[in-house]
């Protein structure tokens, strides 16, 4: 038996979970919201998380009924991500396994959303598409790397459509994302828009640009409503990753689709990712917002594999970065 | 806890600034440098820091080129070490090994 906690922090989202063979005894999360018109900050994301990591965790003990000594490994994220939000994690990760007297693991973020997939799925050996506020890419599985055959070369497709969000201040609670899909939902007429995909990979700080600069223009004129502007946005935005991922799949012979991060909780992006696999006879797999938004449980995931294929980061190699590509690591947990 | 600002004699334009903080053990003193000691200062050039455990004492040791700088990294250090202490107060004391 082997129960593994995790603790992430690499964004807005602070988490906090405990895992054990497989099974999620807790996952307990806050989200820094700000306010219409405005993203979040480092300075003061990491100041949110730190007032209440040390309640998070208690609660994420308490949920799972067990005591630091049942613990195994304390998994935390390594990076990527916001520097100061980083720091104020690992600082409490690191001091509760010395506190506890257990070993401590470095996680690579993407790589906990691609191994809670996993888990609650059992897609066996899919085309990942990870879609978030800070990452875009398209990961396949070989040779005991998670590598990377397509990503944005500029900026994320959630970070796209979180900026989008500022433009026209649509609500941050309980994202931004969330938002302009309910929004979308009664857009009645497509606006076209750029389409930026370059071989493997996606461009959307063209598309960016052009929505920030017309988007006032359009609807000042009456032309159309904000729900058309995020019905033709995500329309547009998520065709782009379909075709991506599709390409991907045809160099790798893949039948398996698995869309992880918190874009990954959009209906309409699982809707036209689900056509295009129908149409190739492959299946998708996507979970539910409990993983695919950032949470604690994943990083236990991760680190439980990591861990009972004997990887431990020592004390002083616990410095956390927020550049850290998905293929830097090796997969030793997998064949 | 004792702050001193003086000249450095070796390098006469640098600021130094000292930081000694009790800990209630040995123990307790190598766990905060433990974990307070490994990620790098954010990549700025003109400051440097160094930390040490004697006995139950924890030491900082800063030099920098401009005070705003040495401010912000000994106002980061700070809150990272309240953090590490609150969270000893709540998940302490160190388990028997």
């Amino acid at each position: 038996m082997t129960v593994v906690i995790g603790f992430e922090g690499s964004a807005n989202k602070i988490g906090v979970g405990i895992v054990r063979d497989g099974e999620v005894l807790s996952n307990p999360r806050r989200t820094y919201v700000t306010p219409p018109g405005q993203g979040f900050l480092p300075s003061e994301t990491a100041r949110h998380h730190r007032a209440v990591i040390l309640t998070v965790l208690q609660e994420a003990l308490d949920e799972a009924a067990i005591t630091p000594a049942d613990i195994d490994c304390v998994a935390y994220t390594k990076g990527p991500g916001m520097g100061a939000p980083l720091v104020t994690v690992a600082l409490v990760a690191r001091t509760v396994a010395q506190l506890w007297g257990k070993p401590l693991l470095g996680v690579n973020h993407c790589i906990g959303h691609i191994e809670m997939g996993r888990l609650i799925t059992h897609a066996s050996d899919p085309t990942v598409l990870y879609v978030s506020g800070g990452n875009t890419q398209v990961i396949a599985y070989s040779e005991r790397r998670y590598r990377i055959f397509g990503e944005t070369i500029d900026i994320a497709v959630g970070n796209c459509l979180d900026r989008f969000a500022r433009v026209l201040k649509i609500s941050n609670d309980p994202s931004p994302g969330y938002n302009i899909e309910q929004m979308a939902k009664k857009g009645t007429q497509y606006i076209e828009l750029p389409y930026a995909v370059k071989g493997m990979d996606v461009s959307f700080s063209g598309i960016l640009s052009y929505v920030e600069e017309a988007a006032h223009k359009m609807l000042d004129s009456g032309n159309c409503t904000a729900e058309d502007l995020c019905f033709s946005l995500q329309e547009t935005l998520f065709s782009m990753l379909v075709e991506i991922t599709e390409r991907a799949m045809a160099h790798c012979g893949s039948q398996e689709v698995l869309i992880v991060g918190g874009v990954g909780c959009n209906l309409r992006l699982q809707e036209m990712m689900d056509a295009m696999c129908k149409e190739r006879g492959a299946k998708l797999f996507a979970t539910d917002e409990r993983f695919c938004i950032d949470n604690g449980a994943m990083i236990a995931q991760a680190g439980w594999e990591m861990f009972r294929s004997g990887h431990v980061t020592k004390m002083p190699d616990s410095w956390i970065t927020q550049r850290y590509r998905t293929d830097e690591v090796e997969v030793t947990w997998r064949d | 806890m004792a702050g001193v600002c003086t000249e450095n004699n070796q390098a006469p334009n640098k600021l130094a600034f000292n930081l000694e903080v009790p800990f209630p053990s040995e123990c307790l003193a190598s766990i905060a440098l433990n974990s307070l000691a490994p990620d790098r200062e954010p990549r700025r050039g003109g400051i440097t820091k160094e930390l040490l455990v004697t006995g139950s004492v924890l030491t900082a040791r800063w030099t920098a080129d401009e005070a705003r700088v040495l401010r912000v990294s000994v106002g980061s250090f700070l809150d990272h070490l309240s953090l590490v202490l609150e969270t000893m107060e709540a998940f302490g004391p160190p388990a028997e090994q």
